[in-house]
């Protein structure tokens, strides 16, 4: 059948199950809206306030529901609005496609109106992208596209098309273009013999497990790895839904913010299974620790990683759900009351103070007890961030949005919004600082005309919390541009947006605000709170468990 | 670059398509490493080219390099030569 570039686009959106598409018009993507006007029933387009809220929607679809999210930005300054949102997904491994426009390919390469080279400028945060030039390229390559963000280790992959492109006229097939898939890596069973004498041989196994785990759906595996080996796990950010909070050894997360058992446990732990993790330097902290007495064993389906910052004794590059199944078929259950009985000595050393202050722990756990396990969180970057990740409960994998790897401010409310939509439009909550709402707040409008019950939480502290603690911890209390003395009033801003706004001091208030929500509004609520709250425990950056610090 | 730095030589087969060559030495930029020389064929298939690329670099940088490669979309194989393997 003869379509022009636009329909193929479409077309292959549909194929390739997209329902639900984020992004913003311009003049080199006129051709592709004009069809998804046409399409507008079996696609939804959702028209965000800016393209960097788009790419972060269409990611935080993508970690909600597993799916490729999809974004669309016009040339030039549409594609560049997307840089930050391609980075955040390149770096903590979400799939997602990027399709911006460009200038027609007669004047491509002539600094035309609106032209960048946006597969150049993103090439390093991409795990691929390609420019199409000629319309009967575009049917494969958004195959390969599709295939490429999808499989493996995840990632973004941007598709540039050209306006001629999307009006020239070509066949489309329909069929499934003919691309080399590269070739899947497994665990081999002379691994599994080496991890079954390497578990044997220890006494203290410890898991640590990342995003790798949910990626590859392997929840089940790691949970019964765990209980079988009486290990604990220690999750990295992107790993933190993998295993229920109430499960008895999931001790947190690990690294500079995690929690004091889990890091002790890992640094006491004499082997190590890393699980889809890459072993960043916030997750890492001194690799020295890591050499001493133990013996790694790396699982990840990206060989790179394997070795990048941690050289493992025993290394496999396979899917972490396919190898834990093979590993599992052969491993007995080796219980060790001994290391259960030091994992729960170490769980009640944990640091926890009980009060009935408006501090961000409270805030966090009364959001948590009222709205439920289920519930989609959103976080943004900052000291908030780590409070959430360190309290907040989570029971269901992909239930937290947040950026990882980039630390990106400014992400939340776009990816409360895609992580909304994914979820049919449930109630969603956001965890937001005052900095970084400012970011990107402009896509309130966004989660008032989708009609989104997305609840943004501002833990308020009047600055730049993270960087102020390390000011105050590193740099002698020069709080240098970290005091954001702004007179927002984020309460009728809301307003102003169409949105629900409140201002809360106390947990009362908080409580009976959060009890009383509109169904399809979304509700901003303003938390006063001091602004010299600190993250601990903290290892600083390069340290090791020796230097940790629980309380001021 | 660590003592056991030695000479070390990728032979790639990618794609023979515009921009494949800025792929590959991006990943070597962004690591900091030099490129000594540099060698690119078209093949016997037209739509293959074979690389040679030389450089210094102890076996982790060697390791580390033939892993990013490999994972590139546009790279077919990698082969790593060594002064002990060739
Ligand atoms: C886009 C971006 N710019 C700068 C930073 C550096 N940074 C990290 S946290 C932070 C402050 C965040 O402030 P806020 O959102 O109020 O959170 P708080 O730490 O106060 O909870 C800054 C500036 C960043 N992570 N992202
Ligand atoms: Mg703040």
């Amino acid at each position: 059948m003869k379509l022009n570039g636009a329909q193929i686009v479409v077309e292959q959106l549909i194929k390739h199950g997209v329902t639900t598409v984020f992004g913003y018009p311009g003049g080199a993507v006129l051709p592709l809206y004009d069809e998804l006007y046409k399409n507008g029933g079996s696609i939804h387009h959702v028209l965000t306030a800016h393209e960097q809220g788009a790419a972060h929607a269409a990611d935080g679809y993508a970690r909600a529901s597993g799916k490729t999210g999809v974004v669309i930005a016009t040339s030039g300054p549409g594609a560049t609005n997307l840089v930050t949102g391609i980075a955040n997904a390149h770096l903590d491994s979400v799939p997602l496609v990027a399709i911006t426009g460009n200038v027609t390919v007669p004047l491509l390469g002539r600094d035309s109106f609106q032209e960048v080279d946006i597969v150049g400028i993103t090439q390093p945060i991409v795990k691929h992208n390609f420019i199409v030039r000629d319309a009967k390229a575009l049917e494969q390559t958004l195959n390969e596209a599709f295939y490429i963000a999808g499989s493996g280790r995840p990632g973004p992959v941007l598709v540039d098309i050209p306006k001629s492109v999307q009006s020239d006229v070509c066949e489309y097939t329909r069929e499934r273009g003919f691309f080399e898939e590269k070739e899947k890596p497994n665990i081999h069973p002379d691994d599994i013999k080496k991890i079954l004498s390497a578990l044997k041989t220890g006494k203290k196994p410890y898991i640590y497990a990342g995003g790798g785990v949910i990626a590859s759906g392997a929840e089940a595996e790691l949970r019964e790895l765990s209980t079988r080996l009486s290990a604990p796990v220690g999750l990295s950010m992107m790993g933190l839904t993998a295993i229920p909070d109430d499960y008895a050894l999931n001790l947190g997360m690990t690294g500079m913010h995690g929690k004091y058992a889990a890091s002790v446990a890992k640094s006491e732990s004499d082997v190590l299974i890393v699980l889809g993790a890459r072993f960043s330097d916030r997750a890492t902290g001194n690799v020295e620790e890591y050499r001493a007495d133990k013996t790694i064993i790396h699982i990840d389906i990206d060989r790179a990683e394997i070795g990048k910052n941690i050289h493992p004794h025993i290394e496999v590059c396979a899917d972490v759900k396919e190898a834990l199944t093979k590993l599992l078929a052969e491993l007995p259950v080796m219980q060790n009351d001994e290391w259960l009985k030091r994992i729960d000595e170490l769980k009640n050393e944990e640091h926890v103070s009980s009060n009935d202050e408006f501090n961000p722990k409270n805030i966090i756990e009364m959001t948590e007890r009222i709205c439920g396990g289920d519930t989609i969180i959103a976080t943004d970057v900052g000291q908030h961030q780590m409070w959430v990740v360190q309290h907040y409960k989570f029971k269901k994998p992909r239930t937290l949005l947040t950026s990882g790897g980039l630390g990106a401010m400014g992400f939340g409310l776009g990816a409360a919004i895609g992580g909304c939509m994914a979820n049919d439009s449930k109630r969603t909550v956001l965890f937001t600082g005052d900095g970084s709402f400012g970011m990107n707040l402009t896509e309130l409008s966004t989660a008032v005309s989708q009609e989104l019950p997305i609840i943004i939480i501002i833990l308020n502290n009047g600055v730049l919390g993270l960087p102020r603690q390390w000011q105050a911890a590193f740099f002698g209390e020069r709080y240098s541009c970290s005091t954001l003395n702004r007179k927002t009033d984020f309460a009728a801003l809301a307003k102003a947006f169409g949105a629900d706004g409140y201002k809360a001091e106390d947990l009362s208030q908080l409580e009976k605000i959060l009890l009383n929500l509109q169904d399809k509004t979304p509700t901003v609520i303003d938390c006063a709170i001091g602004m010299d709250e600190k993250v601990f425990p903290m290892i600083p950056p390069g340290g090791s468990i020796r230097d940790i610090i629980v309380k001021e | 670059m660590s003592d056991s730095a030695e000479k070390f030589t990728v032979e790639l087969l990618v794609s023979n398509h515009y921009g494949v060559l800025n792929r590959i030495t991006g990943l070597y930029a962004r690591r900091g490493f030099n490129i000594d020389s540099l060698h690119v064929n078209e093949t016997e298939n037209p739509q293959r080219s074979r690389m040679l690329i030389s450089s210094k670099g102890d076996k982790y940088i060697q390791t580390q390099m033939v892993r990013q490669l490999s994972k590139l979309h546009d790279v077919k194989s990698v082969v790593l030569m060594t002064q002990s393997t060739v």
